[in-house]
Parts: structure tokens; sequence; C-alpha cells
């Protein structure tokens, strides 16, 4: 679920439900009040836009195992056997 | 579920469809002509379209800078990696008034100086004119909304806009879209009318797997951005032109992204070689622009065993280092940089692997001439739908600005129409409610998995023929024709997703007519029956336009 909400710091004034870009947000009103619900997590675009925007900082956002950044911490060294390739 | 049409008659002398860069100068410079201007936007301006978090680099020509002398910068351009796509006249009028956009940005907050004074920098070859200017836009959607909501224009958000209206002479006359605010219970269309309309709305991402094609939204462009102005201005008879050339960005491999030129570092390989010749030590003033030159570089490596491609920071001075990651958050890059903190990459040791995404539809899309005008009258498009012009988010404002400033003319030889009682509201919605009246059916993103696999196998980079093209295109057809009996739609949002994915299937079968006529092979469009380049076709470029309902012609026509 790629943004999260901290519950104890959010005031549900529903401004990243209407900035998301992908809709992916909303105010919902259940039996324990109104919150934001993460509506259809797989179409985030983990844009930041609800983190930049939120008042309050409430929002986090998740980056899923899905796009993990590629980093190499070892390289061979230089001058390698490249008649090899 | 049922489906309301909006009762409210909403017209206005301009509609402007996707409240983006382009859609939102266009509003602005309409209004201040007099023109009464409602932008229809799928999201919220405020934070939409490929520039919704920020930009750092705005494609101008500065005479004070430059010097009187422009060629030297439309030569630069058009040998760029996108230019040899586009009418060198169009480029001639969006350089000449580019720098008065810079500013009127300016002019509205957005921070065009970020280090004091005028700087370019990025996507420049060692030794050749810079004419990217470096500039921090993170807020240039806030900015640029609060600009046109203070000249009057009306903004209507979470309002994609499903097709446009016509007079029966085939002039536009305003547009229907699908309300996806949550707080209306059923899902509503809302006709608009309008004397003219300039559609805004942006790329066609998702016609091609991804990265990782099991996440369809991890693309570098918006994920929002469907080809629908190209689809619908194809539908209403305008000509789009170049969908056969494949286009593809790079960046980090599973990590889609844009800001490949924020990058101050150097592609290499494993073995620490360079992969391309132009630079051995990056700096902030010239990064290696391997990516942008040889397009195809990453692909070619993984293949022939030589990959993968890092991107080699480390030996970045560390100011430099310092200044990349705040290019990042001006170029809307944040989550990028977050992404990179969380995960414990230290750029300053280690590499990220960079790949070459998925092709897509920018700069690719209608043919406008000088003005921004589609060959239907009362038509305009402006930013990366734009077929035979394209400079990322400056030309998209640029054009903006003359798309609205002839609307503004036109609009005054025009009455009103009215659209409420138009047969194409009412076609529009009996689609639309069938969709949303299936108790079971097909999900979008079947269909648009699916796409994206006939897209690859049968239109792909690696290979293109006449009879893989002539199969995909019957496999489209008939997807197409399954979808239109099988999708289901449980709301608003999954309707605005369906008509997304039809968009896209109908852009899928316009370009393999056009792969299929563009008969020799160029840049990444590589047919296997015609492995040639023919000098005959150099400069040509390739038209489509709807013949009959069920037909399409092309053509060629020699660049301008």
């Amino acid at each position: 679920m790629p943004p999260v909400i901290n519950p104890e710091t959010c005031t549900v004034c529903g401004k990243c439900a209407s900035i998301c870009p992908m809709d992916i947000l909303a105010v919902t009103n259940s039996g324990s009040g109104k919150s934001i619900a993460v509506l259809y997590p797989e179409e985030c675009w983990h844009c930041n836009a609800c983190v930049l925007d939120c008042p309050v900082q409430a929002v986090e956002l998740r980056h899923p195992l899905s796009h993990m950044l590629l980093s190499v911490d070892t390289l061979a060294p230089a001058h390698d056997h490249e008649e090899n390739i | 579920m049922s489906l309301n049409i909006q009762q409210k008659n909403y017209a206005c002398d301009v509609l402007v469809v996707g409240g983006g860069i382009g859609g939102l100068m266009a509003a602005i410079r309409a209004a201040e002509k007099g023109a009464s201007v409602i932008v229809a936007e799928k999201a919220d301006t405020r934070r939409s379209g490929s520039g919704a978090t920020g930009n750092d680099h705005f494609l101008c020509y500065s005479p004070a800078y430059h010097g009187e002398n422009m060629e030297p910068i439309v030569k630069e351009v058009i040998t760029s990696l996108y230019g040899r796509w586009q009418d060198i006249s169009l480029v001639r009028k969006f350089l000449a008034r580019s720098f008065d956009v810079v500013n009127d940005w300016e002019s509205y907050g957005i921070n065009m100086r970020p280090k004091g004074g005028w700087l370019f920098q990025g996507h420049a070859l060692p030794g050749r004119p810079v004419f990217h200017l470096k500039y921090d836009g993170r807020e240039q959607k806030p900015l640029l909304t609060k600009k046109a909501r203070s000249l009057g224009v009306t903004i209507l958000n979470k309002l994609p806009i499903c097709d446009l209206l016509q007079n029966p002479d085939g002039s536009v006359c305003g547009a229907v879209g699908l309300s996806i605010a949550h707080e209306h219970n059923t899902p509503e269309l809302v006709p608009i009318a309008a004397k003219a309309v300039i559609l805004t709305a942006g790329n066609a991402s998702r016609l091609y797997p991804g990265v990782n094609p099991a996440y369809l939204f991890n693309v570098a462009h918006s994920p929002a951005n469907t080809g629908s102005g190209q689809a619908m201005a194809f539908r209403a008879g305008a000509k789009l032109i170049n969908l056969e050339i494949p286009y593809t960005h790079a960046g980090p491999k599973f990590f889609a992204r844009c800001g490949k030129a924020t990058w101050i570092g150097v592609l290499r390989d494993y073995k620490q070689k360079t992969v391309g010749p132009f630079i051995t030590k990056p700096t902030r003033e010239l990064g290696d622009i391997t990516s942008d030159i040889w397009n195809s570089v990453f692909r070619e490596k993984m293949n022939n065993g030589t990959g993968p491609s890092l991107m080699d920071c480390t030996k970045t001075a560390a100011e430099d280092l310092d200044y990349m990651r705040w290019g990042f958050a001006c170029e809307g890059d944040s989550s990028l940089v977050d992404a990179l903190d969380k995960t414990g990459i230290d750029l300053s040791k280690q590499m990220v692997e960079f790949t070459a995404y998925e092709p897509m539809f920018i700069g690719r899309g209608i043919e406008v001439d000088e003005n921004g005008a589609s060959c239907v009258p009362g038509l305009y498009a402006a930013g990366d739908l734009v077929g035979n012009f394209r400079a990322d988010i400056a030309g998209a404002a640029v054009f903006g600005v003359f798309a609205a400033e002839h609307a503004a003319e036109y609009i005054k030889q025009n009455t009103l129409p009215n659209t409420g009682q138009s047969p194409s509201v009412a076609e529009c919605a009996e689609e639309l409610e069938t969709f949303l009246a299936r108790k079971t059916g097909a999900h979008w993103k079947e269909a648009n998995s699916l796409l994206q696999q006939v897209m690859h196998d049968y239109a792909g980079l690696e290979v293109r023929s006449e009879s893989l093209l002539s199969t995909g295109l019957e496999y489209l057809r008939k997807l197409e024709k399954r979808c239109r009996a099988e999708l289901r739609a449980a709301n608003a949002h999954e309707l605005m997703r369906c008509l997304e994915v039809l968009d896209l299937i109908q852009l899928g079968q316009l370009l393999m007519h056009c792969a299929l006529e563009r008969k020799e092979s160029r840049g990444l469009h590589k047919r296997a029956d015609y492995t040639f380049t023919n000098p005959l076709l150099d400069d040509m470029f390739l038209t489509i336009q709807q013949n009959t309902s069920q037909s399409v012609k092309t053509a060629f026509r020699e660049r301008t």
C-alpha cells in the first residue's frame, strides 16, 4: 500500500485525495468516523504529491519491492578480460 | 450501477482538455485575450500531468544568453534525440517565443533562476550550445493553477473528457466528460459546450509493457496520460502523425522516472568502461548525454552480454552530488531521493543500473500547424500529444500560448452551440451504461495487459514485419470488440480506466497501420522485411486519418 497515512496525525482534510494524480485516495466515512482510504494502491505512481502537500506531514510513501532500485557495490577491476565476452 | 447526465449547462468560449502545463498555459493566455475558459482536468491541476511535482529543464532560446543568431540553437534542437521528427518551421516559431514564456513563468512566481542568474545545463554535447534552462519547477503546477484562477478560468477537476462533440459541418462544439468525483455516488456524464477546444491531455503511457509488466503504473511519464487526446482527435477527423517511430525514455531500471539529465554521472559497464564516448568526468555543467544520443544502448548491451549499464556518480564531486539531489527535488523526483535514502544507497559509493523504458507516444500524435491548429475547425492541440513538434515542458507551455491566441480569434466568428441534446452525448452514455450495468465481466486491467503484450510481440522494438503487424492488428480489433462486449466497471474510477484502455487499443491499431505503411527501417522502427533505410523517405512524415468509420487513410508528406 504505497501511501501510508498516519492516523494519529492525519486531520482528514482530504487534500491528498483531491490532488492524487491517479485518484487512488478517498475520504471515507465508516462507523468510527472519517478517514483517508487508499483505494487503488497498485495504481500509485509514487510521485510523492501526497507527501509533499500534506499540511501535517501525515503521509509517507512505501516503495514496493517491485520498484527496487538496483545498485552495484563492487565492480570488476578495470581492464578485465574483455576478449572473453 | 446507473449513469447520470449532468443537467447544468456548462458553456465557454474555449474548453481546455487536460490541465497540465500546456493546458494551464492555454487557459491563462485565452483568458488574457478575453475568452471565457473552462479547464477539464482528469485529476487536480495542482498536481497533474507529467510535470505534476516538478521539472528542472526548460528548453529555450535566450537572445541575451545565446546571441542574436537563433540558428545554432535550431540546429541543435532538430538534431537532438527527438528533433528529427519535428517540423522545423514549428521549432523556429517555438524558439523565437520561448524566452518570453520563461519571463511569464517568473512573473507567476515559478523559480526560473534558483541560483541567481540564468543557468543553462543538461542534455548537451561537449562544446556545443546548451539550450535547457535549469530551473526549480516543484511549485509550477500550483502556481500556474493560481494564475489561471486569478484570470477567472473555471477549473473542473476530476473530470476526464471522453470525447469531442461536433457540429454537422464537422467543426468542434464542445466535449463530454465523466465526473469521477467521489462525492457523487452515481457516475455522471458532463457535456460542455465550447466554441473551440484545445487538447492538452499529454502523452500515451501504458501502451507497451513497462519495466515490470505486472505493475502497469511503474512508468516514467504520468500513467494517467493514456492518449485520450490523440484518440478523440482522430475520431473527430484530425490527422495523427509519426506514430510508427518508437520513442523510449531512460532512467533507473525498476523505478521508472524521468530526469535522466538531472543525473551527474557517467554510464559505465561492469568493467568500469564508459559506455559512451562523450565524457569521463561528470560535472553539473556537463553530464553524460549517451542515452540521448544512443537510444538503444541499454538493450544492445544486455543482448550482447556486455551489460548492464550503470550510472556511476562515484567520481562526481561531493558538492555536485548535493546539487544533483537538489536537482531531483526540482525535477519532481523527491520520491526517488527518498527511495535512495530509505534503502541506504549511497551514490558516492554505489552505482545504479539504468535501462531504456518502454515505447510511448510523446511527440507522436496530433498534427498541428504553427498556430497549434489541427485540420478540424475549432480543434487545437499543444504539448506531448502533438506529433510533429516536441519540446516537453517548454513545448507544451509555448504551444499552449500559440493555440490559445489563435483560438481566441477563431471564436469570434462562432456562436455558442447547445450540446445538451447532442446525439453524441446519448451515444457515449449508452456505452458507459452497459459497462456499469454488467454484474460480471472483464476488468480493465485484463485488457490493458493483453494490449501491452500484443504491442510488444507484434509491433515491438526487436522486429516488425508485414505478417506480424497484420496479425497484431487483427488481434487488437478482436480485443476491442471483446472489450466493448465484456468490460465491466464497478464505479466511476473503473469506468475511467475502461475508457483509457479503449483509447489505447485504438492508438495501438493506428500505430500498426502506420508501421505497416513505412516499408523501411529507420531509428527504432525495424522492419525485418525491409531492413534498409530508404533515402526516398528521408524527412518524410507519415500521417493517418479516419476515412470511413471502418477504415483509415495514410499519407506521407514532406517535413516542413
